[in-house]
C-alpha cells in the first residue's frame, strides 16, 4: 500500500511574523514603482523556494510551487492570452477570496508559455517532484464574461482548452509527471459535463507521458462521482469536506482511476485526527483498483494562515505514517 | 402586514421608506486617525472622539438628505464580522489570510464556547439615536455569516457553531430592544454561499429573533436572491433587502411563481460604481418592485454598504435616490 502525500495547489505566501512578510512588502513596493519587476521576481523566487522547502520539511512528497506568482486562478491565465481583458473582483465560489474576472473580447491566442518558466524554477529548487497546477478550461470559461468571439460556454471552454493543451504539452516535455487541472465549476454545473469532457479531451491530447489529475474542490462531488470516472483524465482529486456520503459511495463503486483524497480540510484551522481520517481510509482504500493513491488537503492551503497550513501538512504526514504503521 | 407591526412598535414611516444598508465611508479625518492609531501615534480615547465626530457628521448628512431610517454609519467598526469576534468570548484573532491581490486580513477563529460579552453595539446605538428624532436601526451581523467568516477550531461542525452564535447574538438584539431600538437589521451576506446549509442558517435566525418585539430586516448581498429564492422567504424577518441595481431580474416573473411574502427593500444604487445614477434610472428600478408588490411594502436603499465610495459620492447618490423617491411618492399617492 502506497499513500503519497501531496499539496493541492496554493500555499500561503506570507506569515504573521515580519520575516515572513517580504512578499507582501515587495508587492506593495512594486505597485508604488519603488522596485522593478525584476526585483519583485527575485523575491517571488525566494518565496517559492521557501514554500517548497516548508512542504518538504513537513513531509510532502509531491509539492507545488504554492502558486505564489498568481494574482488569482483566473487572471493568471487570462493575462497570458490575447483576446482577454481583466475585469473587477468576483467572489471565488463560497470562499472569502476574490478573483479578477476575465472578459473575452475576441478570439483567444496564447501569447507564450505561462507556467513553463514557473515550473522550471520550482523544479530547480525542489528535491521532490513538482506538480504544476492549471485552472481547467471549463472553470475558466464559466468564470469569464463573453463580449465577443464565442457564442457559448462550450465554444469558449474549447478555446481555453487549446491554450491549456499547449501549456500541458510544454510542462510534460519539461519533465512534469503529474499535472493537476482544477475544475471546481463543474460541481455547480453538472449539466455541462459534456462540455468538460470535450475540453479535457483537447487538453489531454498534449499530455505525452504526464498524467492528468482532475481536481474538483468547493462542492459536493458525490452526485458527479460516476460521471467523473468516465472523463478522459488519468486520476481524480476529491474534496471530501462537502461530501459526507462520498466515502461510502467510493467504497461501494470503487474507482477505476487513481484517486487523490482531499481528506484534510484546507478551509478550516481545526486539525484532523485519527478518528476523523482513519475510518474514511478504511472504507475507501480496499475499493481502489489501481494506484498510486495520494493524500492531500481538500484544496489549496491559501485559505489558512501560514503557520496553520504547515501544521495541516504535518498532521497529514503524521496520520499517514500512523495509518500505514498500524496496518503493517 | 408589516406596516402595522411598525405602527404597533410606534414607528410611522412615509410611503417608500428610504434607508441605507449600514456602512458609510470613514471621513478623511477619521481614516487618517485610524492609521495613526495602528501606529500608536494617538490614543484610543482620541480615536473615539473622532469616531463620534464622524458618526455625528453622518447623522446630520442623513438628515439633510432626508433619509427616513438612519444608521450610525459604522465609523467605529472595521470588518463586519471581526468587530463582533473581537468583542465576544470564545474568539481569537486569527492569522493573516489573503482576500485578493496583495490584501490580507486577520480571519477570526472560534477557539472555545462563544459568549456574549454584554452589549457590543448598544452604547453606540443609544448615543446615535440621541442625536436625531428619526429612527436609527440597530445593526448586527447574523450568526451564519459570523460562522462562515471565522475559522472553527472548537465546535463539532459548522451548524453547531452557527447555532451557538445565534443564541449569543440574540442577547445583543434583546439589549438593543431594551435600549429602545425598534428596527434591527441583521446582515447575512454569506447566506447564499452554500445552499445546502440554508436550513440551519434559517434555524439560527429563528433562535436569534423569534418572539422579540422589533421590525427585523436582513440584507444579503448581490446574487443571493437568484440562488436561494424562494427558500429565503423562510427567514423569520419582516423585510428582505435585495440588490437589484445591477441585475436584470424579472421580479414579476419570479414573484408570480413564488409570491413574495415580506416587505422588500430594493437596493437601487450601485455602491461599487463611481457613477451617480439619474433619478429616472432610480425611479425605473423602484417601479420594478412597486409593479409587483404594493408600494406599501417597498423600501428603497443602496444595494450594499457605501463604505467603498467617497463621502461626496455617497451623498450625491443618496440625494438622487431621495429626489427619485419624492417624485414617486407624489405620483403614486
Ligand atoms: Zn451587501
Amino acid at each position: 500500500m502506497q499513500l503519497i502525500l501531496s499539496t493541492a495547489g496554493s500555499y500561503p505566501r506570507i506569515g504573521d511574523v515580519p520575516d515572513l512578510q517580504r512578499h507582501r512588502r515587495a508587492y506593495a513596493q512594486r505597485e508604488r514603482g519603488d522596485i522593478s519587476a525584476e526585483e519583485l521576481r527575485k523575491v517571488e523566487d525566494e518565496v517559492v523556494a521557501g514554500v517548497i522547502r516548508e512542504q518538504i520539511e513537513a513531509g510532502i512528497e509531491v509539492v507545488t510551487d504554492g502558486l505564489i506568482r498568481w494574482y488569482d486562478p483566473y487572471s493568471h491565465f487570462a493575462r497570458g492570452v490575447e483576446g482577454v481583458e481583466i475585469n473587477g473582483l468576483l467572489r471565488l465560489f463560497d470562499t472569502n477570496f476574490y478573483f479578477r474576472q476575465p472578459v473575452v473580447k475576441g478570439r483567444l491566442r496564447r501569447r507564450g508559455p505561462i507556467l513553463l518558466p514557473e515550473y522550471e524554477f520550482a523544479r530547480s529548487v525542489s528535491s521532490r517532484p513538482v506538480k504544476p497546477v492549471l485552472t481547467g478550461p471549463y472553470t475558466l470559461a464559466r468564470g469569464s464574461i463573453v463580449e465577443a468571439g464565442y457564442r457559448s460556454v462550450h465554444e469558449l471552454a474549447l478555446a481555453y482548452a487549446e491554450v491549456l493543451a499547449a501549456e500541458v504539452g510544454e510542462l510534460s516535455r519539461a519533465g512534469a509527471q503529474l499535472i493537476q487541472l482544477d475544475e471546481p465549476a463543474i460541481v455547480r454545473h453538472p449539466e455541462n459535463l459534456n462540455v468538460l469532457e470535450a475540453a479535457l479531451a483537447v487538453v489531454g491530447r498534449e499530455r505525452g507521458a504526464a498524467r492528468l489529475l482532475l481536481h474538483t474542490p468547493f462542492g459536493d462531488v458525490a452526485p458527479l462521482y460516476r460521471d467523473l470516472q468516465a472523463l478522459p483524465v488519468d486520476a481524480l482529486g476529491l474534496d471530501f469536506t462537502y461530501s459526507p456520503k462520498l466515502p461510502a459511495l467510493i467504497a461501494d463503486l470503487g474507482s477505476a482511476k487513481p484517486l487523490a483524497l482531499g481528506l484534510i480540510d484546507a478551509r478550516n484551522t481545526k486539525l484532523e485526527t485519527r478518528e476523523s481520517v482513519f475510518p474514511v481510509l478504511d472504507a475507501i482504500l480496499p475499493a481502489l483498483k489501481t494506484g498510486p493513491t495520494y493524500l492531500m488537503p481538500s484544496c489549496g492551503l491559501e485559505f489558512l494562515p501560514r503557520e496553520r497550513a504547515r501544521l495541516k501538512l504535518e498532521t497529514l504526514k503524521r496520520l499517514r505514517d500512523a495509518y500505514l504503521g498500524g496496518r503493517s | 402586514m408589516s406596516r402595522e407591526k411598525l405602527k404597533r412598535l410606534g414607528v410611522e414611516l412615509p410611503l417608500l421608506p428610504t434607508s441605507t444598508v449600514g456602512s458609510f465611508p470613514k471621513t478623511p479625518e477619521l481614516a487618517e486617525a485610524r492609521t495613526k492609531y495602528t501606529r500608536n501615534q494617538i490614543t484610543r480615547a482620541e480615536l473615539e472622539t473622532l469616531e463620534k465626530r464622524a458618526t455625528e457628521f453622518w447623522i446630520r448628512t442623513q438628515e439633510e438628505i432626508g433619509l427616513d431610517v438612519l444608521v450610525d454609519g459604522e465609523q467605529y467598526r472595521g470588518d463586519m464580522v471581526a468587530y463582533f469576534a473581537e468583542l465576544m468570548g470564545g474568539f481569537q484573532t486569527g492569522g493573516l489570510v489573503r482576500s485578493y491581490g496583495n490584501r490580507y486580513y486577520h480571519k477570526p477563529a472560534i477557539v472555545g464556547e462563544v459568549k456574549w460579552p454584554g452589549p457590543m453595539t448598544v452604547q453606540w446605538w443609544r448615543w446615535t439615536q440621541s442625536l436625531t428624532k428619526k429612527p436609527v436601526k440597530g445593526m448586527l451581523t447574523g450568526p451564519y455569516t459570523v460562522m462562515d467568516w471565522s475559522f472553527n477550531d472548537h465546535y463539532r461542525d459548522r451548524k453547531s457553531a452557527c447555532l451557538a452564535l445565534a443564541g449569543e447574538l440574540r442577547k445583543e438584539a434583546e439589549a438593543l430592544i431594551e435600549a429602545g431600538a425598534r428596527i434591527i437589521q441583521i446582515d447575512e451576506p454569506a447566506i447564499s454561499v452554500r445552499q445546502e446549509e440554508l436550513s440551519f442558517a434559517i434555524e439560527a435566525m429563528h433562535l436569534t429573533v423569534d418572539g422579540l418585539p422589533a421590525y427585523f430586516i436582513t440584507h444579503a448581498c448581490y446574487g443571493a436572491f437568484e440562488t436561494i429564492y424562494p427558500d429565503m422567504l423562510e427567514l423569520p424577518v419582516d423585510n428582505l433587502d435585495l440588490a437589484i441595481s445591477n441585475s436584470a431580474l424579472d421580479l414579476l416573473k419570479i414573484f408570480e411563481k413564488d409570491p413574495f411574502t415580506k416587505d422588500l427593500s430594493l437596493g437601487v444604487l450601485d455602491v461599487h460604481n463611481h457613477r451617480i445614477e439619474t433619478p429616472t434610472e432610480i425611479k425605473a428600478r423602484v417601479m420594478r418592485g412597486v409593479r409587483v408588490l404594493t408600494p406599501e411594502r417597498v423600501w428603497v436603499d443602496p444595494d450594499c454598504g457605501l463604505k467603498t465610495r467617497t463621502v461626496e459620492e455617497s451623498r450625491r447618490k443618496l440625494e438622487t435616490m431621495l429626489t427619485a423617491v419624492r417624485e414617486l411618492r407624489t405620483e403614486l399617492a
